[in-house]
């Protein structure tokens, strides 16, 4: 597919042409000097000066709550799902890889799930190549890059004053023709300037081993390091709620009157309460189970069944994480 | 269109039947309101469903009855938390949501032709009842050998199910074996635990599959009696309970290792527990 | 003030000795994190393992949240019998960690008696995001403190910046009164000057002087950002409650999504629940993955305590906390005249 080209002074008409047809999500700074994956309005300034964004865009395929059904009178009814298309422009690469993760457990096997189905194939992301990455970034050991356009409709690269644009499906085909009229042919020397780029991101990426960590997890789960490595833990649920692979819900009714729903809402496997039975019996009782848990889930159990790491190498856990635990030491002591 | 799976099936209570002299458990007689979603709910013996009470929320329950009881869908449920209490306290009439069938039954084309030694404990006997009501009903009988069952409870008046096990008693093409811990001064039965009946009765292992629900404690002696009477880890089979929202294998919380409780369970066999953690 | 470093090799020699004369079981403290500008929580049981001891202007985390766990009583009597016996915990505490201890020894959650508190007073620890805002698209890939007790950090180009302290020092310690451990056994390093009283009030002085309207314009933005990941109760020492008001289910009082009904019952209850107990020790505002001003509500109750009786939480071991007590001259306007 050719590469495409746009002066990146152009990028608001594209914005603004993308908005004609859906709704747009693009970064833009949200007033407290941070930028997020906004929904355009057309009021925001756009930018493309950012590491990633805080929240990770499973929010807009899942969102932190969801009605699944509505009560009226005893009776349960599906609610009507949206409808629109929308458009995520400025997604990282690793943040559109973990999509195919989400896409593993709500849409493959059976049954699927309507309400993920309806905003995922409604969505068309737009990836943005990263050109910095940060110290706490460590896609390229887990199966991804900086210029990785697995999980994008088109690949995007900014370069010093274009941004070039690439298809990687159909969906990105018809987006990226529809835009013709925008776009230029990327001459081949823009093109190795962006190849040269994404590999400049690469190099600095120190590498996690993660080879064979499924194996190597199944033979320490009874290590003795499990316990040293979650005394830190505070259950806080910030790795897993910003997570982009995390995808644990709970599900609660609630009534107002004679009406109500039922609700999905982000849970954290490393809350007390998760696997709490009504017995009073819990199976992972200490932070000790809780945090192997996730470990395993992302590097074992996700391999077992789905041949596929569920960590994408964002960071963000590392980054965020009050007590500052970082899995990837964690994964170094249990798996060496 | 594929049905959407977190929608029940709309149904209405029928009948209560009081089960235990504690009255704490109670097994519930549903229809469906509508004949189509009835025809749909094609289940068999080991899987469960979740009921649902709008507004109350959700909890899985192991389906009580055989597929062979035609229009009687029945679940026993014991009295624990906000939603079991409320479930007690509905009148007949009164609307339930059913959401299944879910899970992987038991085994049943592995059990073609053999013997089988079911063993329940407590309030564990809800899918072992589906299960020798399957086994028994003369459309299916043939297709097995001998059935021994085994079922024991603290007391003659926790035992669920009492009029079935009357009947079954007598009958020749079943043994059923009651014991409880604590007698009362009418019963005449065996006295003592499960494994205790087991070690008496010494059924063979040959060809034979054993079928075993109930408490933990239960199920860890139990295990080791079925050893020690040589039956390999494949020919015995186990359900599970965990705690489970979604039922399909997404909400990721009843996970055993690698496998989900709702989707690769409940019933799994001992080889296939031994290769999971022991997380449960 | 103690220079860092001089402190670090003091703090490492103690917590050496402790373990070694079997003093204490553990010793909690803080060690280098994967990433510069914080440090991590660090359990020593080993006294050759001091040496991973750390004190610097990154130490953060208030360790006093991970002391009840660690003394939580049997559930019933079967659990007793298997329970290990209680250990002797000796543990680092800055001026608010120290407020911390207080108050949970008031409420009878930690064993005074099992403790060993070595207290260092806390000129102010850095809060990682806003040295990152202040470093803004360079990342810092190492940080120390230099002679002025700035920040030095390195980023990605091989460049040095240097970061004022109070340009990045947390909000809570740039407001703190009591970076002197009111309480412990061993002391390290001089004593540090609390800030003055009326920085603390700043805060909620220019909330009050905006408008009810804005006021309520700025709760509301701060509550659609939340996404209910409970990380600040979690990170509040104080909330040790088994069963949360919050996460129970007879009857539900708060529902789990963003609906703002129940983001701003969920705030305002724990709100409610710190009043005169809360140790301004920043935790929470550290632990929020969103960045929000979680000590906003809490910040004006605990002002009011002050104001009405006297009482700032963890400064005096054996005082009484007033909204345990009731005496009979409590000032109570705020009854007869609302």
């Amino acid at each position: 597919m050719t590469e495409k080209r746009i002066p990146q002074t152009d990028l608001d008409r594209l914005l603004a042409r993308l908005r004609q047809r859906a709704a747009v999500y693009a970064p833009a700074e949200d007033g407290t000097g941070e930028v997020v994956l906004a929904a355009l309005s057309g009021k925001e300034s756009v930018t493309l000066e950012y590491r990633n964004f805080r929240l990770s865009p499973k929010a807009l395929v899942l969102p932190q709550n969801q009605t699944l059904l509505c009560f009226k009178d005893g009776q349960a009814e599906e609610p009507r799902l949206p409808e629109g298309e929308t458009i995520l422009f400025g997604v990282r690469p690793c943040d559109a890889r973990a999509l195919l993760a989400l896409d593993q457990v709500f849409l493959n096997g059976n049954p699927h799930d309507p309400y993920y189905a309806r905003l995922r194939s409604g969505a068309t992301v737009i990836t943005l190549a990263c050109a910095r990455p940060m110290s706490s970034c460590f896609c390229t050991s887990v199966g991804g890059g900086p210029g990785d356009g697995t999980g994008a409709d088109v690949l995007a690269v900014a370069l010093a004053e274009d941004l070039l644009l690439r298809a990687e499906t159909s969906k990105g085909e018809a987006l990226l023709a529809s835009l013709a009229d925008l776009l230029s042919d990327a001459t081949p020397a823009a093109v190795k300037e962006a190849q040269e780029q994404v590999r400049a991101a690469e190099d600095p990426m120190t590498p996690v081993k993660v080879d064979g960590s499924a194996e190597r997890l199944r033979q320490a789960y009874d290590s003795p390091l499990w316990e040293a490595a979650s005394r830190k833990c505070l259950g806080c649920g910030t790795c897993s709620f910003l997570c982009p692979t995390c995808h644990c819900f709970d599900i609660t009714d609630e009534v107002r009157g004679g009406a109500g729903r039922r609700v999905r809402t982000w849970d954290c496997c490393a809350y007390p309460l998760f696997t709490l039975h009504a017995s009073g019996h819990n199976p992972r009782p200490t932070p000790k189970e809780r945090w192997r848990q996730r470990i395993m889930h992302k590097f074992r159990y996700a391999v077992e069944n789905f041949d596929r790491l569920f960590c994408v190498g964002c960071g963000r856990c590392i980054r965020h994480c009050p007590a500052s635990l970082d899995l990837r030491t964690v994964l170094k002591e249990v798996g060496a | 269109m594929a049905r959407n799976p977190y929608l029940p099936y709309p149904a209405r209570l029928e009948e209560t039947i009081v089960e235990n002299d504690a009255k704490d458990i109670k097994t519930f007689r549903l229809a469906f309101d509508d004949p189509a979603g009835a025809a749909e709910f094609q289940y068999l013996p080991g899987q469960f469903a979740e009921l649902s009470l709008p507004g109350m929320g959700e909890a899985p329950f192991g389906i009580a009855s055989s597929p062979t009881e035609t229009g009687r869908l029945l679940f026993s449920v014991k009295r624990t938390g906000l939603f079991t209490a409320e479930l007690h306290s509905i009148e007949p009439g009164a609307r339930i949501g059913v959401r299944g069938p879910m899970g992987k039954p038991f085994p049943w084309d592995r059990v073609a032709g053999k013997d089988l030694l079911i063993i329940g404990g407590g309030f564990a006997f809800t899918t072992l009842r589906s299960a020798i009501v399957y086994i028994l009903d003369p459309a299916n009988r043939s297709r097995f050998g001998s059935v021994l069952a085994v079922y024991g409870a603290r007391t003659p008046g926790e035992l669920m199910y009492r009029a079935d096990l009357a009947a079954w008693q007598k009958r020749d093409d079943i043994g059923v074996h009651l014991t409880v811990d604590k007698p009362d001064q009418n019963w005449t039965q065996h006295v003592g635990v499960v494994t205790a009946v087991l070690e008496t009765l010494t059924p063979s292992a040959r060809n034979t599959l054993a079928i075993v629900c109930g408490p933990p404690i239960m199920i860890k002696f139990t295990l080791l009696t079925l050893s020690k009477l040589g039956f390999s880890d494949d020919a015995i089979i186990l359900s599970l309970e965990m705690r489970m929202k979604c039922g399909i294998g997404k909400c990721g919380r009843c996970n055993i290792g690698s496998k989900f409780v709702c989707t690769d369970g409940p019933v799994f066999t001992r080889e296939e527990l031994k290769t999971l953690p022991v997380e449960y | 003030m103690t220079a860092s470093h001089e402190i670090e090799t003091r703090l490492r020699e103690t917590a050496e000795r402790l373990l070694g004369e079997k003093k204490v079981d553990l010793f909690l403290g803080h060690e280098k994190a994967s990433l510069p500008l914080r440090t991590t929580p660090l359990f020593l049981t080993v006294a050759a393992d001091a040496a991973r001891l750390a004190w610097n202007p990154f130490c953060s985390p208030n360790l006093a949240v991970y002391l009840p766990r660690l003394f939580r009583a049997p559930a019933d009597a079967r659990e007793a019998k298997t329970a290990p016996p209680r250990p002797t915990v000796g543990v680092v505490l800055k001026g608010c960690d120290a407020r911390s201890v207080v108050a949970l020894i008031q409420e009878h959650q930690l064993p005074r008696d099992k403790l060993v508190l070595v207290g260092i007073a806390c000129p102010g620890m850095v809060d990682a995001r806003k040295a990152e805002r202040v470093l803004g698209l360079h990342e810092a890939l190492g940080a120390g403190e230099d002679a002025h007790g700035n920040i030095r950090a390195v980023v990605e180009d091989g460049t040095e910046v240097t970061l004022r302290r109070e340009q990045v020092l947390a909000d809570v310690c740039l407001e703190c009164r009591a970076p002197t451990p009111s309480i412990c056994d061993i002391v390290l390093g001089a004593a540090v000057e609390p800030r003055e009283a009326h920085v603390a009030r700043r805060q909620a002085e220019e909330l009050e002087s905006r408008p009810a309207d804005a006021r309520w314009a700025h709760f509301q933005q701060m509550m659609s950002k939340c996404i209910r990941c409970n990380a600040c109760r979690q990170a509040c020492p104080m909330c040790y409650c088994k069963d949360c008001l919050l996460d129970q289910t007879r009857p539900r009082w708060v529902g789990a999504g963003t609906d703002f009904s129940d983001v701003a019952i969920y705030h305002l209850a724990r709100a409610f629940h710190m009043a005169g107990r809360c140790t301004a020790c920043g935790a929470c505002a550290r632990a929020c993955p969103m960045g929000l001003d979680v000590r906003l509500l809490v910040r004006k109750l605990n002002l009011e305590v002050e104001d009405l009786y006297g009482y700032r939480p963890g400064e005096a071991v054996d005082a009484t906390p007033p909204l345990s007590a009731f005496a009979m001259d409590d000032p109570q306007e705020f009854l007869t005249e609302p």
